[in-house]
Formats: structure tokens, sequence, C-alpha cells
């Protein structure tokens, strides 16, 4: 699938702002079975320069300045992907036990990259308990394949929490969505991975986008999509498995990925430090289309 | 103990030619060693070792009353200094002096050589390993580290990594902890690697010690700091990467609210830099900028105070939006050096002592030439067994620290229960570490004039040169009282001492100032005032005038109270009660009524008003006001002028019974300070911003006084009384003047010109003007556009309305009773001097205020929404 992706977000202020600094993760990032072929990053007030680096997890990261007063920022990201399936995890039960897969990560020197046992550690986000990993053992009974226990647990969480936008916001905790059995994308995306370090495997954050359908016998609202989130799991020799609990799906190319980290935190799309402003106000509108 | 009679003959032995006399009593004398523990001083046997014996025999001839005679001098310097530890920025907090003991530790040149190979070698290792988890970690895939001592450390962020500092060094500057065993041993009890604390206090108790004793500093061959100095300073220019020749170096503070700005004030001045906070800073363009009264002044390298994870709110996403937004960034594009590196914490963690042998042995191939104490991280099971089974002899704590917030998290931990603490290690066991409890060594402190026992740990320093390091030749020894059980081992606070290397040849004087072959630029200005710095300096001085005109007010009212000669009417105390009450220095409930209502009132309850620490317009609240503005930029205030400060703030004090001769008395004080203090200005600083930014904020605040006084006596009350013009006079110092032009004959005109209109009297409202345009004019701006700035406008007008004032003619209205003429003059005088603050604050001074952070938008994909 080739997907046209916009994404933009405005802020107004009711004071100037003087000077304000950002970084942003909006590039979608390639990944074995994802290439993004464009990006543009269309900011106005327009900066001197925008810089891209490339962060820890090699997601790319956009580093631009405001200088000048200003009193309203809009920052469109608008890139044309393609994505294609990819391994083929239906046969989910030939996948490693969990248990070698924790033992793998303790080990030292560990047998999985460092960089896959990073994610095993707790993070602001994602930490770990003993009642997550309880939540989790119901599903991850011993020697249960790897990929079999994360499609039980995502299944899980799309059965018994409801989604529900006045539930959280985004700084709510996991141990609020465990008490409330309530949240959004990035609350069930927290709460598996919170659920998956405390059994002591590793599961990282996926900060992206999803295409929607329209209602049946309408046309789609340009705009009316959104951001979305969910997670992976580090499933040794298989790598990587992606899991939506939000739909309870494994994602294969509705979904479009803009990088991954420990937790929202890492990837979060638009961090900004800024002076003055007064009261700001904040709209975000995010179209995701096919391309024929 | 000493009594009088020892401390006299002591005295009169110091003064005679000292080889005849019998030897006076010893300092020492009833210095009781504990013999479970190493005593620096003396052989268990007590006799003293080698080291002090030179040393002691020196004291045994000074005599303990020359001693503390000496002592005491240097106490009083020490608080005139304004040597502090905790926030001196508010005087409220009781800022307490830096707890310094004038005998020094004793260390031997071979013994300290030992020590400094061993702290370089500690200090290479711990570079190594920073350079390795910031960037390959090659210890972490190898297995020599597990991966939980980074990342299960919460001082670890990632943005951290992959930096290149200048220089190749990951640690430039290094602390260690240091203690001695019973047997005499050196052990490292903590390493520092984040931001070392400590240098600044090291060699301010080296300049008062090295003061109060300098015959025996110089007799004992003590190796000198400055060495250290040059090394540290050389370093931290190779940090500097595109102006090697000339970089500006700055030091970056946390400010004066936090306890270590003293320190921070006094090696910026001794070093030669300028002080800076997070908001002086600014980034534009990846590149750091120093934020000055003449533009923005790109900054080279950065000597780092606050932790760092509190530098960049872009970065590390805590709560608090504190330090310089992009600075990270900068780094990475390599134009700013930073000294220590971001994120050069990790190795601080008590986690690393457990490995240090096995990477010393790893990266160096060597073994430890100064071994830690004993460490045993708990997330290995073997040592988590050993701890568990030897729990009462050890001391358990936070496996990881971020620098500040250790000591009371595991003073906590070691405060639990047993069996508490030890189900708290086996919840997460690779949290915590076991650390053995050493037995410190103890050293003499003089205490209340007698030497007794301390426990002893030395802060030593190193920096990065060449490819080892520099050790400072004695560091900070710090003590603590050994009657007081503590759990942990270093101190968090404490005693400190001056610690003295002593060199067995005599030592090349070394001096930190430049080379007498560099050749000096002559330039005429000190550059580099930053805009913070300048609005403070401005409200200092509008201070200083406000609190001396409320102290003058206040003492001409209460001389009219008490004054025998008055002639017996009410109506001077009344107008001078209303001008009190227009100033805030007394509630208006007490001008309502007739003064003589109020009276007996006024009389009990004034002394308390003058000293209310709460009432904002009291004198006392006005000085507290003015003792927290100096403190904010203490490093700009000549040290007489600061002593006169510390001064005021001592002997404005409410005594225990107070009457009204007393707090004239007082006031007769604090206006003499007052004008010490103006004299000070005038006569030793140089015209550069900071006398210009003092001499606006002066000028300014005494005009708005003088217009103040004018219309309280003029406009509000019907002041042409003889006693009411001599009163206005006497407020505003102009009596004497007054006299030598018109004598005893008081008038209108004549007073309403030497106030008001008069440019020769430098108490006028005309004189104030007159010097505020001349300063307004040679403030900076490049980028002036055609004609006036607003600012510029406001000064001219008022010049001009004062001038044109026709005094003659404003008085015969006055006199028929039309105040109006005199009324609106006042009233727009007053008008446009706040708002000339305003402009002028806008312009130069107001800094763009705290950073925020932006919104981010909630997540709320609609599970329905998809199928």
């Amino acid at each position: 699938m080739r997907y046209r992706i916009t994404h933009t977000t405005k802020y107004a202020y009711s004071e100037p702002v003087p000077v304000c600094h950002n970084k942003v993760h909006l590039r979608p990032r390639a990944t074995i079975g994802q290439t993004c072929g464009l990006f543009r990053l269309i900011v106005i007030p327009e900066p001197i320069d925008v810089e891209t680096e490339v962060d820890y997890f090699g997601n790319s990261v956009e580093y631009f300045s405001l200088v000048d007063s200003h009193r309203g920022l809009s920052i469109t990201a608008t890139s044309e992907v393609d994505v294609s399936a990819t391994n083929d995890v239906a046969n989910s039960s030939i996948s490693p036990e969990w248990e070698t897969l924790v033992e793998g990560l303790k080990s030292r020197p560990p047998q999985a990259s460092i960089n896959d046992c990073l994610f095993a550690f707790e993070s602001d986000y994602a930490p770990k308990s003993r009642d997550l990993a309880a939540y989790a053992k119901e599903s991850f009974t011993p020697r249960r394949p790897i990929v079999e226990a994360a499609l039980d647990l995502t299944a899980r969480i799309f059965e018994e929490f409801e989604y529900d936008p006045r539930a959280t916001n985004v700084r709510t905790q996991v141990d609020e969505v465990l008490a409330n059995k309530a949240g959004v994308c990035q609350d069930f995306a927290h709460f598996g991975i919170a659920c998956l370090r405390s059994l002591g495997l590793a599961a990282r954050y996926v900060s992206g986008y999803l295409r929607t359908a329209p209602t049946p016998g309408r046309s789609k609202l340009v705009g009316a999509d959104e951001s979305h989130a969910w997670l992976s799991v580090y499933c040794g020799e298989l790598g990587w498995v992606d899991f939506d609990p939000t739909n309870n799906v494994i994602p294969t190319t509705d979904h479009v990925t803009i990088g991954y980290g420990r937790d929202y935190g890492d990837v979060c799309p638009i961090q900004g430090v800024f002076v003055g402003g007064g009261d700001q106000t904040l709209s975000v509108s995010v179209d995701v289309s096919p391309i024929e | 103990m000493q009594s009088q009679q020892q401390s006299s003959a002591g005295t009169s032995v110091a003064q005679a030619q000292v080889s005849h006399v019998p030897a006076p009593p010893d300092l020492f004398v009833g210095y009781q060693t504990n013999a479970s523990r190493y005593d620096e001083l003396l052989h268990p046997n007590g006799v003293a070792r080698q080291t002090w014996q030179h040393f002691r025999g020196l004291l045994d001839q000074m005599g303990p009353a020359e001693f503390s005679r000496r002592w005491g001098h240097s106490q009083r310097l020490i608080y005139e200094n304004g040597l502090s530890y905790s926030a001196y920025g508010d005087p409220d907090e009781n800022a307490r002096p830096w707890d310094l003991d004038p005998l020094p530790l004793l260390v031997s040149e071979a013994e300290w050589n030992k020590i400094s190979i061993g702290i370089a070698q500690r200090a290479t290792v711990l570079q190594l390993v920073l350079a390795d988890l910031l960037g390959p970690q090659h210890l972490v895939k190898e297995g020599v580290l597990p991966v939980e001592l980074l990342f299960g450390h919460s001082g670890f962020r990632l943005a951290y990594h992959g930096q290149m500092p200048p220089s190749e060094t990951f640690l430039p500057f290094y602390a260690a902890d240091l203690g001695r065993a019973p047997d005499g041993q050196w052990w490292v009890l903590a390493d520092r690697t984040e931001a070392p604390s400590g240098i600044g206090f090291a060699l301010e108790n080296r300049v008062v010690v090295s003061r109060m004793l300098p015959d025996m500093f110089r007799a004992c061959n003590v190796q000198r700091l400055a060495p250290f100095f040059i090394a540290f300073k050389a370093q931290l220019q190779r940090l500097a990467l595109q102006q090697p020749e000339n970089p500006r170096i700055v030091v970056y503070t946390r400010g004066p609210h936090h306890e270590n700005y003293f320190e921070d004030a006094y090696l910026a001045r001794y070093l030669g830099y300028s002080l800076v906070e997070a908001g002086d800073l600014a980034v534009r363009d990846d590149r750091v900028w120093l934020k000055t009264l003449d533009g923005l002044l790109q900054v080279d390298v950065l000597l780092r105070r606050p932790n760092s994870e509190a530098c960049d709110p872009l970065e590390f996403s805590d709560d608090t939006a504190l330090g310089v937004a992009g600075l990270l960034q900068a780094v990475r594009k390599e134009t700013v050096g930073i000294a220590n590196p971001l994120g050069s914490g990790l190795v601080e963690s008590p986690a690393f002592m457990a490995f240090l042998p096995r990477l010393c042995k790893f990266l160096l191939g060597e073994d430890l030439l100064l071994p830690g104490i004993a460490t045993w991280w708990c997330g290995e099971s073997q040592s988590l067994g050993r701890v568990l089974a030897n729990q009462s002899q050890l001391v358990v704590l936070n496996a990881y620290r971020t620098r500040g917030t250790g000591y009371a998290s595991d003073k906590r931990l070691n405060a639990m229960a047993p069996e508490e603490l030890r189900n708290l290690i086996q919840t997460n066991p690779g949290q915590f570490v076991g650390q053995e409890r050493p037995a410190l060594s103890t050293v003499p402190r003089w205490d209340d004039g007698a030497a007794k026992p301390a426990n002893l740990v030395v802060r030593s320093f190193a920096v990065a040169s060449g490819e080892s390091y520099c050790v400072m030749p004695g560091g900070l020894a710090r003590t603590s009282d050994p009657t007081v059980p503590n759990p942990l081992t270093v101190p968090a606070s404490g005693g400190s001492k001056d610690a003295w290397v002593l060199s067995s040849k005599p030592v090349d004087h070394v001096s930190l100032l430049t080379h007498r072959d560099d050749r000096i630029v002559i330039r005429r200005t000190g550059g580099d005032l930053p805009s913070r710095v300048a609005d403070n300096i401005f409200w200092l001085g509008r201070q200083i005038e406000r609190a001396d005109a409320a102290a003058r007010q206040m003492r001409t009212f209460i001389l009219q109270l008490t004054s025998e000669t008055s002639t017996g009417n009410d109506v001077v105390p009344g107008t001078l009660l209303r001008a009190l009450a227009a100033q805030g220095q007394i509630e208006p409930g007490f001008a309502l009524d007739e003064i003589r209502h109020q009276l007996p009132q006024l009389e009990s309850a004034l002394p308390a008003l003058v000293f209310d620490r709460d009432q904002p317009g009291a004198i006392r609240s006005l000085l507290d006001n003015m003792f927290r503005s100096a403190s904010l930029v203490r490093d700009r205030i000549s040290t007489d002028s600061w002593r006169i400060l510390v001064h005021i703030d001592q002997a404005f004090q409410a005594p225990q019974i107070i009457d009204l001769t007393d707090v004239l008395s007082l006031l007769n004080g604090l206006i003499a300070d007052l004008a010490a203090i103006e004299g000070m200005c005038m006569e030793s600083m140089t015209r550069s911003h900071v006398f210009r930014f003092l001499d606006i904020g002066r000028r300014l605040e005494r005009a708005l006084q003088t217009v103040g006084l004018l219309d309280s006596c003029l406009i509000e009350s019907s002041g042409n009384d003889s006693d009411t013009l001599e009163a206005m006079l006497e407020i505003a110092d102009s009596v004497m003047t007054y006299r030598s032009r018109y004598l005893a004959n008081l008038q209108l005109p004549a007073v309403l010109d030497l106030l008001l209109t008069d440019e020769t009297n430098p108490r006028s409202v005309a004189f104030q003007l007159a010097t505020l345009q001349a300063q307004i004019e040679q403030l900076p701006g490049d980028d002036h556009p055609p004609g006036y700035l607003p600012h510029e406008r406001l000064i001219l007008s008022m010049v001009h309305a004062v001038r044109m004032v026709d005094v003659l003619g404003v008085c015969e209205s006055y006199d028929v009773g039309d105040r109006q003429v005199l009324a609106s003059l006042m009233g727009s005088l007053d008008r446009n001097l706040q708002n000339l603050s305003r402009e002028i604050a806008n312009r130069y001074l107001v800094h763009a205020g705290p950073s925020r952070r932006m919104s981010t938008a909630p997540l709320s994909l609609h599970s329905e929404d998809h199928s």
C-alpha cells in the first residue's frame, strides 16, 4: 500500500512568544516493511533552519527554533509511505517460549543485542509492578510461545478495557489505566508494554498512523484521522512483532510507523519549549489517504 | 580547657624571644584520641607524628591565646566576606557562614604523591568508562558490566549518548572523597563526576588560613594551590574548539538561591570568568550566547554547575523547564564545550564502585592503586547473599544516585528497621549496594578554645591535563562530630579545613595572574554585562535610595515628636505622619485622626513598625530588599561595599528594649552607612554599565522620593509654614545649603527652588533629572532609529518641564490657595518617572521570563472507526 499522510499541528497564543525551540518526531522511519519516499516539514513562521538528526533508536528527529516574536505556530508534515505485509507470524505456535527470552535478556553478556535489552527496562510511562506481572501471567502461562501469549494479552486488553478519551490524558500512568480499565491507544500500548516488562520481556512503544476506513456510504472526511500508537514485542529469532491492543490486531498494511522508543516520551510527535505566550490552544489534524 | 591565666601567659610568650622561655601551654592539651581509630596528629603512644612535629612546635611557640586572637580576627573576615554555604540570597534563611576550622590538616609530600597517583588512575578509568557507556558500549556488550548498570540507571538519559566532547575527554574534572582506615591506609569513599563542588571553598580556606598563619605556612613549605588552578584554566581553554586563543568561558551557576552560589561566584571571580545563570544564556543557530546589554556574545565553554538533566528542557522532559533549551544540540554541533559534559554523573553512582577493580583491570590492565571502600552490588546474586548475611555491619546505599538527591534517601534507608530494609532489598536487589562501614581517622579541630578530635574526610580534586590528571595538592578537608552517630560515611555538611601538603624543600611561588610576558590589551570596559545583572543593579540602586529616604523621613518625624523646641502645635508631625503613611512606613490609619489622639499609641508602636519585616514599607523590610538585591549581584559589588551592607544588616536590628531615642540613634547610624555605600559607588566604581544602572536606579528613586515629599507636604497638607519647610529641608538634606544662602529666613519660593529646580543641589529633582539624562545618553544601542526612543522622550520632557517652572509664579498662586499648578506638576513628574522606570526595564532589563513546555495532543483514535 502507498499512503500520503498529512499531519498538521497548530498552536495559537494569547500573548506573543519571543522564542521557541522545537524537536519533532514526524518523519516515518524505514522499517522492514516500510519505506518513506517523500517527506516535507513545513513550519510557519518559517525557521531559519531545520536540522535532521537521528536519535538513539534510529528515528529521525527534526530540530528547529523560532527567534522572532510570533503568536501562532503551524507545523505540517507531509509524507508518502509504502507499506507491505512482512513476516508471517500467523503460525505463532512456532515462536520461542517466553521464559527462554527472559533468560536471554537477563544473561551476562546478554544473548540479545543490548539495544533489544534496553526495552526490558522500565521507563517513565511503562514501569514494572507486581500487579502488572500478575495480570500478564494469565496470558503468559508456563512455556507458552511468545507470539501466542502476546496475542492473548492483546485480545484481553481489547476486550476488558473500555476505549474512553475522557478517562485519561497524555500523562496518565499505567496503574490508573489498570484501575479504571479505560483509556486510549497510548494508554493501552503503555499498559501492554509495562505488563511485558514486568515479566522480564522486552517491549517497545510504536508511534504512527492508522488508515481509517470511511463509514459505509459516506466519503472519508479529510483530516479526521488521528495519530495512533501500539506496541512491539521482542520475539527472539522472529525479531520484533507489533501488536495493536486498541484494535486487537497484528498490524499489517493499515499501520504506518513513525518511530519507536521505550514509551511515548521518546517519540512524542512534537516537543517544544517556549517563553511567554499567555494561554495556548492546540489543534491537530491528520489525514492518511491511499494513493492509487 | 584553657584558663584565662594560661591565655595571658601565652600572649606574653608569643611576644617574647622564644628560644629561652619554657614551653608555653600546648594547644593540644587534653586532646584525646580513640584507640580504635587512626589519629592524624598523634601516634597511639601520644607522640606527634613526624609530619606534624615542626608545625606543632611552631604552634606551641605561638600559644593558644595568640592563636585564638588571630582566629577571632579571621572569623570576622569570613563573616564580612559573606562566605556562606546555605542560600544567602535570602537573609531570612539565616545564611550560615562556612564552618571553617583554623587548624589545617597536614599530609606529607610522599604520602600525598601516592594518593594523587591513585586519584589520577581512578579518574582515568572512570573517564574511559564514561566514554564507552556514552559511546560504543563495549563494556556492556562484552559483559564486563551488566546491562542493568546502564539501562537500569535512573541517571542515564539516552540523549547523553553519542556526544563527541572536545579534547576527547568525558571527565575533565573529577573529585574523590577519601577516608583513612585504622591501619593508616587511605580509601576512596565516593567518586564525584557530575559537577564536583568544593574547589572554591578549598581555595577560600587556603586564603583565610594562610593569612592567619603566614609564618607557619611559609615555614612548613606548603605546596601551593595555584598550579592546580592554572591547569584547571588550561583544561577549560582546551575545550574551546572555535576560539582556542581567547575563548569566552563562563561559570554556569544554579543561581543565588542555591547553596553553592557563593562558591561559584568566588571561583568565577578568581578564575576571571563571567558568572551566568540559565536565563543569561540562549541558543541561536546551534551556538550558545550570553545575553548582555550590548547584545548577544558567543560562549565557548561552560563550567557547568547544575546537574546534566537540568541543563536542557528540550531534551530532558522533567517537569521543571530549567536550563538552556537547545544546549545539547549545540554540543552535538560541537560549537560549545562543557565541563563536565552532560551525563558525566553516570559513574558517580555507588554501583560503579563495586565494579571499579574489574574495570581498572579490563581497561588499563592494572590494579587500582587507591582502593575504593568495599562495595557489593546486590544485582549479582552472590553479592546479594553477602550483603544480606552481613547486613548489620554494612551501610546500604541506593545503587544509582543523581547528584544532590542521594544523601537524604540513603539516610532514610539506614534508619529503617533491619527486617524492613531486607525486604526492600529483596524486592529489587539491583537498586541497592552494600558498603563497608569504615572507622574514619580523627583530626584535631579547634573548638571553643581547645583542640578536639573530629572525623575526617578529604575531598580531593583532579583536572584532566594532557594524557593524565593534575591533582590538587590537599583539597577540601571536611570534619564531622565523632560523638554524633551517622550511619553514612561521608558527611553532607559540617566543618571544613584547609589541607596542607608539606614539601621537603621550599616551594616556588606561583600566581594565577597572567604571566608578565603575556601582553595585555588595555581596555576600559569589562564587557559582558548580562541583562539580568543590570536589572538587579538597577533595583539595588533604587532600594538604597528608598531606604535612605525612609530613614531620613522617619528621623525627622521622631525628632519633631520628641523635640523640646517644638512649638507645641502638631501641624508638622501631622504632615510628616501623612508623608510616612504615603511611603508605606506606617498604617494609613495613623494618619487619619488628629495627631494628638494618636501620639501615645504612636510612640509605643513606632519602634516596632520600624523593624517590622512583614510591613512592606517598613525600614527593616526595605533593608531586607536591598540586601537581597545586593546578594543577587554579590559578584559585582566590591568587598568594602559588601562589608558595609553586611554591617547594616547586622546593626539595624531591634534591640531588646526600644524607645524612640534608640530608634533615632540606629537611624543615624543607618543614614551614615547608606551614605558610605553611596560614596563608595561614586568614588570606586568605574563608569561602566554597572555604575550606570546603579546610578539610574538611585537617581530615579531619589527624584520619586523628593517629588513624593513635596507632594505630601505641600499638596496633601498645607505646608507653607516655617516648621514644615524646615522639616522638608531636613529630610532632603539641604538645611546647610539653605542657611548659607538665606540664613534662617524660611520661605516657600526659596525652598521650592532648592528642592525642585536647582540643578546644582545634588538633592533636587532637577539634579536627578539632569543626571538621568546624561546616563541615559550613555546607554548602549547601535540600532538607534531616527528620533527619540520612548525612555529618551520621557526624560527630555521631564528635564524640560522642570527647567520651565516659574517658581515665583507657582508660589504666588499657592499662597492665594491655588495649588493646582504645583499639584499637576508633581502628578506628571510622578507618572513620568514611573513610566521611565518601566521603559528602561522594557528596553534593557526584562528577560523574557520562565520557559514553558508546549502542550501535546492526546492520541484518541476510536477503535470503533476501524474494523
